[in-house]
């Protein structure tokens, strides 16, 4: 098909041809940029926790009033807890990821260093936290009974933990390439010992920096006076049970107390980053209102150009045009406008991104998009004037010889 | 009533300039019924697109009821057009997406009439042309010569000085055809003033006086029985 | 001549229903998505204390250690216990309250309830009036009450309503708060400042707060905290602790002049506390107006301003559609154009004309993008996050509304209305 002749009948409609590669073009710009938007959502919202999270349940309780010793009260409930059926393990913690509470430590590689070399989520946790958190560790070992220290006791001023364990990505911040196992390090005025490395364990407060996001540690601190919150492990299709038999067997021990939430990290999770669904969501919807609203204003004006070129159609049908070549025009006439649409909304996807990028701290648009927004374009292009050139092909020779 | 004395129209593109009329004078006065034939191209259309002020000449003097006309802004050719000349167009075109009534009365609403005065009008109109009975019709209902009626219906409504009829039989059979010439002819009888242009020599011969016209200029002007001879010679 | 125009233009675009139908949707989806977005954004944005916020302010200081001193950081966003309850003795403003945030065990009065969770709020005497907090019954407590850390509350409209069946005579009942007895001394009708200014890490838009307890009686009977605290050297009682910061003091200033004098006792206390060898950084004080605290802390979520942009970018691809359908719509009828001012219509009756039809397809949009408008705020009061269940659409913006949607539509009629009045008259209904 012959380029030129198109262009030539283009530059008579010129107004309605420039605003549909206009609306193309802000169309493939928004595109473009919204869908890099839902995959950096999504990507977020599939992070690796680290933890075995189909597993486990987070039950968190208040007392009615001053217990006497709510710290033996804590290590009473674990055990009732640990006995129910279902539970493989159970651990008193401090913080577990995806719910909105974090615990952060400044550690120093020497005591009397006034800059620390990093913020790390910190971990509290016995014995039993590692293999309920279901934390994967790649070298050294677990804690040992004696390595614990208590909570109050840190409150009363005792010595802080003496040993800890850490994750590969505080090991790697901490001691570069070097094993970390035996080196020392301060996450209080006491020197900690890393005894393991496990593989992956998240911060609650994610951030946008994998990281930050990596850096945690666990210390053999046992939580007591009334801090922290029971974690329980059962296979995924216990959990419902385990729940239910959780909240009746804490009302049984001491109804002098009211259980603040029994619910499973998954659940977390979802809650976490809904915000994140719900604009990844959002972003779809408009993805694809945008994409009808374009295609319905390229059937609409092409249906229009039909209509006002019949004769002329005829009469190119009448000196021998096949319907074919009809069709093709009409398709090679779409295909042009919209490639100049799509040059003009990579350049605007561009400038979108480099102002998303000041205002969001988002990292620049992966080049991919541009051709998936790009072909996105052309495919939409070309079914939306498939019907009105399909009517342009089936225009009868005969309207050549018809007056008006 | 109208009068062009040395008009010329000329039509430029980059590499020619072609004149459609070149010193073209003509005189038509008050009650007159004049015909413009002219084979196709002679230039006779542009004629006709001056005399209806759809067009402004290149150079020359127009004069329409007393008034220059030739240099006039577009706002002030809209007006007279609507309140002085009314135009009945070969192809009919009435509005198809308004009925019977509506049509004839488009020009008045332009013109700011009250509803009763341009009910009036529309109907004694409607009358005229013997279509009373088809108000509510639309366009598509309608016969090409019960159309054509009301196209001239429209153009009477506003009581204008002038008629300009552009082959207001071309798109008809012969009976319809001769229906509304009738028409026409009663309509000067009542002392209308009409321009028709035409290349029918017969419709011609039902005029007042006739003037020819090729290559954009006036080559006869006689009274309708001596142009119908030139004509025929004009052809063979 | 504009009821003659309008007849005409609801004529034509009955005409052609599909086409009308497409240009009304996509300007009513277009004004919907902008009026959602922007109702939510000024929702969110909005004036906590519309009567006196520019006489808010928060003062800062900086209590820190050495540790990771960095030259030219913030001051540290929350006060030590010690510091809070210096300032508020000193009473230099005209008003000052100290406030954190916390949650306690309520025993309900009827023993068939179950035990819940409340919020609550640590303050001062001062907060009540400052904050001019409206109240359905009694008062706030006065500050002899803060010194004898007196054992009283004021409580919600919503915890009145749950506690005692919204009873009007609740003030002087006892309510029993993790074991010991309260008594209510005043009833809060509906306040809910958003954003949530006061405490802005319980969340920017959250509830108000259910209890209201004298800072030291609720730090006595160990209520539990919420908030962030930043502990730098060791401390064994966090809590009231001159090394632990998670406190704010609030105060309000009557002009500028008295700003400039509290930045000066600020600065003055700083150094004071820097010469008795505990403040180790070097002193630096702020004082916020509240509207400037609220913009330093970018109270509105990024996503809801990225809302906005979305919104406003799909509005646009929405007018450029209806430009080009419209330009389509009313060159088709070029032919009536031309007999139209064949006839003797003026170029400016023609541009009326379809200017007017242009300004119905945007009169049906606006109610249309109303419609949508609803349903889009409905959407966003179904969604989770605190500040979904305050979107609301408020008649300043149905005003907007309409006349986005009109100023939109008789834009997008511009260009085809011009380029209708410039079809030349002509004899003939030209088809090519």
């Amino acid at each position: 098909m012959d380029i030129l002749p198109i262009l030539a009948a283009l530059k008579r409609q010129k107004t309605a041809a420039a605003l549909i590669a206009i609306e193309i073009a802000l169309c493939c710009a928004i595109v473009c940029n919204a869908l890099f938007l839902i995959a950096h959502r999504m990507e977020a919202s599939r992070i690796d926790s680290g933890i075995a999270e189909n597993e486990l349940i987070r039950v968190a309780t208040a007392g009615l009033g001053n217990a006497e010793n709510p710290g033996l009260r804590m290590q009473e409930d674990l055990r009732a807890l640990e006995a129910l059926p279902g539970v493989r393990q159970a651990a008193l913690v401090n913080q577990v990821p995806f719910f909105r509470s974090s615990w952060n430590t400044s550690v120093r590689m020497a005591r009397d260093d006034q800059q620390s070399v990093a913020d790390v989520g910190a971990y509290y946790g016995d014995e039993r936290l590692l293999d309920t958190l279901g934390l994967r560790l790649v070298a050294g070992r677990n804690f040992t009974h004696d390595e614990i220290v208590t909570f109050e006791g840190l409150f009363a001023g005792e010595e802080g933990p003496r040993v800890a364990i850490i994750t590969q990505t505080l090991a790697r911040t901490l001691f570069g390439d070097a094993d970390a196992l035996g080196k020392e390090f301060y996450p209080s005025e006491t020197p900690a010992r890393v005894v393991g490395v496990v593989e992956r364990l998240i911060r609650p407060n994610i951030s946008e920096d994998p990281d930050f996001t990596g850096l945690s540690m666990i210390l053999p601190i046992r939580m007591g006076g009334g801090y922290g919150f029971y974690l329980l492990r059962a296979a995924p299709q216990d959990r419902a049970a385990v729940i239910e038999a959780a909240r009746t067997k804490l009302r049984e021990i001491s109804p002098n107390r009211i259980v603040l939430s029994a619910t499973t990290i998954e659940e977390l999770r979802s809650s976490y980053f809904e915000e994140d669904r719900v604009m990844a969501g959002l972003l779809v919807a408009v993805v694809v209102a945008l994409l009808i609203v374009t295609a319905l204003g390229i059937v609409g004006l092409a249906s229009f150009w039909v209509q006002r070129r019949r004769r002329q159609i005829g009469i190119r049908r009448a000196l021998g045009a096949t319907r074919r070549q009809i069709l093709y025009y009409f398709q090679t006439e779409n295909f042009l406008i919209v490639t100049a649409g799509i040059v003009l909304g990579m350049l605007a996807a561009y400038a979108i991104s480099g102002w998303l990028m000041q205002q969001y701290e988002l990292p620049r648009l992966p080049w991919l998009y541009l051709p998936v927004g790009a072909l996105t374009l052309w495919l939409l292009g070309q079914v939306a004037v498939l019907a009105p050139a399909l009517r342009a092909a089936s225009v009868p020779p005969a309207t050549a010889t018809r007056t008006v | 009533m109208l009068k062009m004395t040395h008009l010329s129209k000329a039509f430029r593109t980059e590499v020619v300039e072609t004149y459609a009329l070149r010193d073209f004078s003509i005189h038509v006065r008050q009650g007159e019924f004049v015909a413009v034939t002219g084979p196709s191209g002679s230039g006779k259309t542009t004629f006709l697109n001056i005399a209806g002020l759809l067009e402004t000449p290149t150079d020359g003097q127009y004069e329409l009821d007393g008034q220059d006309v030739g240099r006039l802004s577009d706002d002030a050719r809209s007006r007279i057009r609507n309140e002085k000349i009314g135009f009945i167009f070969q192809a009919f075109n009435l509005i198809p997406d308004l009925n019977v009534f509506d049509n004839v009365d488009v020009p008045l609403r332009y013109r700011g009439m009250s509803a009763s005065e341009r009910k009036r009008r529309i109907g004694e109109a409607l009358e005229r042309v013997g279509l009373s009975a088809r108000l509510r019709h639309y366009p598509a209902e309608l016969s090409g010569g019960q159309q054509q009626r009301v196209a001239i219906a429209r153009a009477l409504a506003g009581s204008p000085k002038l008629l300009l009829a552009d082959e207001p039989t071309g798109n008809l059979d012969t009976q319809m055809a001769r229906a509304v010439m009738q028409l026409l002819e009663d309509i000067h009888r009542d002392g209308a003033t009409i321009v028709m242009v035409t290349h029918d020599p017969e419709l011609a011969a039902r005029a007042q006086r006739n003037v020819h016209v090729i290559d954009g200029q006036i080559v006869d002007v006689g009274e309708a029985p001596r142009l119908h001879m030139n004509v025929s010679r004009l052809s063979a | 001549m504009f009821r003659y125009y309008a007849w005409l233009a609801a004529r034509s675009l009955r005409r052609s229903p599909a086409l009308t139908a497409l240009m009304v949707l996509a300007i009513g989806l277009g004004i919907g998505a902008s009026i959602t977005t922007l109702t939510v954004l000024r929702v969110l944005s909005g004036d906590p204390l519309p009567e006196k916020s520019a006489r808010i302010f928060l003062p800062l200081i900086e209590p820190r250690s050495m540790d990771d001193y960095r030259a030219g950081d913030p001051p540290s966003e929350h006060m030590t216990y010690p510091d809070a309850m210096n300032l508020l003795r000193a009473g230099r403003a005209k008003y000052q309250a100290v406030s954190t945030g916390g949650a306690v065990v309520v025993q309900p009065p009827d023993s068939t309830v179950e035990p819940f969770m409340a919020d609550v709020r640590f303050t001062s005497a001062d907060f009540f009036p400052m904050f001019e907090t409206p109240f359905a019954q009694g008062s706030g407590w006065s500050a002899d009450d803060d010194e004898a850390r007196a054992r009283v509350i004021v409580i919600s409209q919503s915890l009145n309503d749950k506690l005692f069946g919204g009873a009007d005579d609740s003030v002087g009942r006892t309510l029993r708060l993790r074991g010991n007895d309260f008594r209510v001394v005043g009833v809060l009708d509906h306040w809910r400042p958003t954003p949530h200014f006061y405490d802005l890490i319980v969340g920017n838009y959250s509830e108000t707060d259910e209890i209201f307890v004298p800072i030291d009686t609720g730090l006595d009977l160990e209520f539990g905290r919420r908030g962030t605290m930043n502990c730098w050297d060791d401390a064994t009682d966090p809590v009231r602790s001159p090394n632990c910061a998670w406190m704010q003091l609030w105060i309000e200033l009557d002009s500028p002049a008295q700003r400039a004098e509290y930045e000066a006792f600020l600065v003055n206390y700083s150094d004071e506390q820097r010469a008795l060898g505990r403040f180790e950084r070097p002193t630096n004080v702020r004082l916020y107006a509240l509207p400037e605290w609220l913009e330093f802390k970018r109270v509105v979520p990024s996503d809801v301003r990225l809302q906005v942009w979305l919104a406003f970018g799909f509005l646009a691809v929405c007018l450029i559609n209806t430009v080009g359908l419209m330009l389509a719509k009313f060159l088709r009828r070029a032919g009536e154009i031309g007999v139209r001012r064949a006839i003797g219509a003026s170029r400016r009756q023609v541009f009326s004309q379809f200017l007017v039809e242009a300004g119905a397809v945007g009169i049906v949009g606006a109610l249309l993008g109303v419609g949508f408008a609803l349903l889009g705020l409905w959407a966003v009061r179904q969604q989770p996050g605190d500040y979904a269940s305050l979107a609301h659409l408020d008649p300043t913006m149905l005003g907007t509304t309409v006349l986005l949607a009109l100023l939109s539509s008789l834009v997008a009629g511009l260009l085809p209305a011009w380029h209708a009045c410039d079809v030349p008259p002509a004899l003939q209904l030209k088809s090519d």
